[in-house]
């Protein structure tokens, strides 16, 4: 426990490190697309790549670790294990960055199918990335493996997953945080073996010169992508029920409900992914529709459950705000108003005038920056003023949330309008008759800024405790 | 140099012999294959330059050079090759793999084809300010509908985050009466909406009968219309390609589109610069897209996925009248 207390502090570390990093190449992106940069344009591509896979890699890490700290309350999480996948995720990162500044790989964070091999990069670029991508999606296997071992030497499966609420035998208390952790892990697994599957034929063809089917690799690299995005959203859920209880003076415990809520969850996230695919006019029609109607379906558990659940957690409770309640509770908005542009985009009729749009950065930066970053540093917060146990204002605290809010919803409502107006997404600069999308960017960059400020006060907020922490750890 | 070079020529085309009877049409069909996604001979720029005349502009050896390993003569800093990269938006003309008699077929092609046409006219500047984007439906009403949900949602957790200003115990049974009637209104709104969206689906069923086939062929970095499939880049300068399409207003054509290389998107926009209608174009598959395009204009066709360095500049147009 104490061991993965403290690799914890690491990873918050290296979260705190390359998180800035990656928000500035976003700035640099809305800046190149506002037509601010034109020397340094020709770099746009890969560093989307970077920040694509980056910020899906950090912020998986992260809700990773803070499961595997909630879990080490509960259970016994191998500390060797954690130790692997803090080495095996440094490394991954580091052939990234080599594929990318030395090679100028720029296939995007979901590397479509023949692309990595049909690009103006060198071929070892290509060659690297994947090295990169097989020892991070290792490893992360591994690390999931290890948190599931770990949850069933202390219940079974059925335990884990809640079923004994269902036969009406409750006498088991099962913290939610660990259902859901089984839930989001079961997903990991699925998600990285798809990915291996994908890696794998990649080889292949590498190797033996073995072609692919373009639309089975598009199946299996949506299939891995979306369902590693939301398991780690749904981590990030995880913590804000393991934590906001505290800061409410109420208990929120698992009921029939909640587990009938996240097993539906956990069948509805395997299929959902098939919306990635509805512009694919090939894949069998029925595909679509149980797309359509699984994405539809993950809002109820989503909203009547959890987001219900949450707000009846602190109506009139006797809340105590700081800097972990309030991103908590603003996390759970992001999550909502993201889900909602989700869910929107998830209609096959408006998909056909939003798929690759800007509408689709605009709902899972909505879900992820206001969502899943919101509650993961509400967390980091906690666990190091928990620690420290420094004095807090609750006024300073409040305008710091207020930054970090204006600057991501005047960030992301710039995507949303430049989505609505047809803007493409992945445009490094706009054609004439798309210049509004400029105007956009510029206005993003601006408030993009506003964010990246206030997170670097946050940054000194929370990196004094955890100071503080690491001294005393 | 250059005097030695031109017999040398003459001698090495008059060794190919009957093999290479003519080097300028084996070129046109090697252009069309390779050149055409980025260059015109006298249509204009486009990703790289309109190579009308470029064998005046330029000495003949390091136009075969060029045309070889444009990317090691861009990295040995060429100062030519190097002002062209930076010009042309920094895109690295891709090494082709060409042999030296492909160049030199090439090259005839280009000699042979720039002195049969005119130069490009310059091409029309594009207007600085183009009229006001108009927001169409159903974006409209998408945009309007996100706005006032995300707003409800707000409000509610305001209203809860003000409420524990007053703490209070809260009666769990209520609130369980409240969270029924969510569920039940929740499900019947999300049933009622996918009663209404799922049959406007934009699949083409078998039994269409369009107006009109028009067979699409993505590629980096351009799209190639034709009336016949084109289902690889050796149907490319075999097949004949459409060089401007006309559709006429109000008729159901169906788009048959397909890709070369990687995966690209076919994004139609109406005269409104909207997007009326997309499909994906995959390598090895064809799919059907079905539209009426009722309103005469000028019709953009933009790439809608990302397929490399090119991606921005991948369009082509369709005029409806
Ligand atoms: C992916 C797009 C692309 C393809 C395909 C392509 N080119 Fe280019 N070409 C360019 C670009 C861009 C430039 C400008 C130099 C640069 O940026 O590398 C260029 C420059 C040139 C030049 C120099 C022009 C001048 O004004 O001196 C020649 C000649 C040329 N290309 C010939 C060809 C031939 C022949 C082919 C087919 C075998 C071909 N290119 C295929 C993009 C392309
Ligand atoms: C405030 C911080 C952020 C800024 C300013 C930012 C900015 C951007 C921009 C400008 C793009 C390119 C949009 C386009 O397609 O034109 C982008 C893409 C993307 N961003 Fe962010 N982003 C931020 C945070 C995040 C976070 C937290 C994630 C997390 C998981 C994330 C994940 C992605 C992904 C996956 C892409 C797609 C990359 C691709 O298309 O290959 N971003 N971001
Ligand atoms: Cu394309
Ligand atoms: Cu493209």
């Amino acid at each position: 426990m104490r061991a993965i207390y403290s690799q914890t502090l690491y990873w918050i570390a290296v979260t705190f490190v390359l998180f800035p990093i990656l928000v500035l190449l976003g700035i640099y992106m809305r800046t190149v697309q506002a037509g601010g940069l034109a020397g340094l344009d020709a770099w746009f591509y890969p560093m989307m790549t970077l920040h694509g896979v980056g910020m899906v890699g950090v912020w998986y890490v992260a809700s990773m670790a803070c499961a595997a700290n909630v879990l080490a309350k509960y259970v016994a999480p191998s500390p060797a294990i954690g130790r692997l996948a803090l080495v095996g995720t440094v490394i991954g990162v580091v052939l990234l960055l080599v594929c990318v500044f030395l090679g100028r790989f720029a296939a995007g964070w979901y590397f479509l199918y023949p692309l990595p091999f049909k690009g103006e990069w060198p071929a070892w670029a290509a060659v690297v990335f994947l090295l990169s991508l097989t020892v991070l999606g290792a490893t992360w296997l591994v690390w999931s493996l290890d948190l599931l071992r770990a949850i069933a030497s202390k219940y079974s499966l059925s335990q884990a997953l809640g079923w004994h609420y269902l036969s009406g035998s409750g006498e088991l208390a099962l913290p939610p945080a660990v259902l859901i952790i089984t839930v989001s892990l079961i997903a990991s697994v699925a998600a990285l073996v798809a990915g291996v599957v994908v890696l794998v034929l990649f080889y292949f063809e590498l190797l033996i010169g073995a072609p692919s089917d373009a639309l089975l690799m598009k199946n299996l690299i949506f299939f891995f992508g979306h369902t590693l995005v939301n398991l780690a959203m749904y981590l990030g859920v995880a913590l804000a029920y393991e934590v906001l209880p505290q800061y409410a003076g109420r208990p929120w415990k698992t009921n029939k409900i909640v587990v009938i809520s996240w097993n539906t969850v956990l069948l509805i996230v395997l299929v959902a992914y098939f919306h990635h695919l509805y512009m694919d006019f090939v894949q069998p029609g029925v595909l679509q529709y149980i797309g359509q109607i699984a994405s539809y379906a993950s809002a109820i558990p989503a909203a009547v459950v959890t987001i219900f659940g949450a707000l009846l957690l602190v109506y009139r409770a006797k809340m105590r705000w700081n800097l972990a309640s309030i991103l908590f509770y603003l996390g759970l908005v992001g999550w909502a108003i993201g889900g909602v542009g989700a869910v929107i985009d998830s209609t096959i009729s408006a998909n056909v005038r939003l798929h690759n749009t800007l509408w689709v950065p605009a709902h899972f930066h909505t879900y992820m920056v206001a969502g899943l970053v919101f509650l993961v540093v509400a967390y980091f917060y906690h666990a190091c003023q928990e620690a420290s146990a420094a004095p807090e204002s609750t006024g300073y605290h409040k305008l710091l949330a207020a930054l970090l809010v204006i600057g991501a919803y005047g960030f992301f409502l710039m995507f949303y309008l430049s989505g609505a107006y047809s803007v493409p997404r992945r445009f490094a600069l706009y054609p004439a008759e798309l210049g509004h999308g400029a105007v956009y960017s510029g206005i993003a960059a601006a408030f993009a800024a506003v964010f990246l400020l206030g997170f670097v006060l946050y940054l000194v907020e929370t990196g004094r405790r955890w100071l503080k922490a690491v001294q005393a750890a | 140099m250059r005097s030695l070079l031109m017999p040398a020529l003459i001698f090495t085309l008059a060794l190919a012999g009957p093999a290479r009877a003519d080097p300028a049409a084996e070129g046109k069909v090697l252009f069309e294959q390779k050149c055409a996604s980025c260059h015109t001979i006298g249509g204009g720029d486009r990703i790289g330059p309109d190579l009308h005349g470029v064998a005046e502009r330029r000495p003949q050896e390091w136009l075969l050079r060029f045309v070889t390993e444009p990317d090691k003569m861009i990295a040995a800093k060429d100062e030519v090759a190097v002002r062209l990269y930076e010009k042309y938006n920094r895109i690295i003309m891709p090494n082709l793999g060409l042999a030296e008699n492909d160049a030199r077929a090439l090259l005839a092609h280009i000699q042979a084809a720039s002195s049969a046409t005119p130069p490009a006219a310059a091409a029309p500047p594009t207007p600085l300010r183009m009229p006001r984007p108009q927001l169409i439906a159903p974006q409209s009403t998408i945009l309007v509908a996100f706005l006032a949900l995300a707003a409800v949602i707000i409000a509610v957790f305001a209203w809860v985050a003000l409420s524990t200003r007053s703490p209070a115990e809260v009666d769990v049974k209520k609130a369980y009466g409240v969270r029924k009637i969510f569920f039940v209104t929740a499900s019947v709104v999300l049933v009622a909406l996918l009663i209404a969206t799922l049959p406007r689906a934009p699949y083409a069923g078998a039994d269409v009968k369009p107006d009109r086939i028009v067979h699409v062929a993505a590629r980096q970095f351009d799209f190639v219309f034709s009336d016949e499939p084109i289902v690889s880049a050796s149907d490319l300068g075999r097949v004949p390609t459409i060089q401007r399409l006309e559709l006429k207003a109000g008729a159901l054509v169906e788009f048959r589109v397909t890709a070369l290389d990687v995966n690209h998107g076919f994004g139609l926009y109406g005269p409104q610069r909207q997007l009326l209608a997309q499909t994906q174009a995959m390598p090895g598959y064809v799919n059907r897209l079905v539209v009426r395009l009722a309103e005469p204009g000028q019709y953009k066709v933009f790439c809608l996925e990302y397929c490399a360095a090119g991606h921005h500049l991948m369009q082509s147009g369709v005029t409806v009248n």
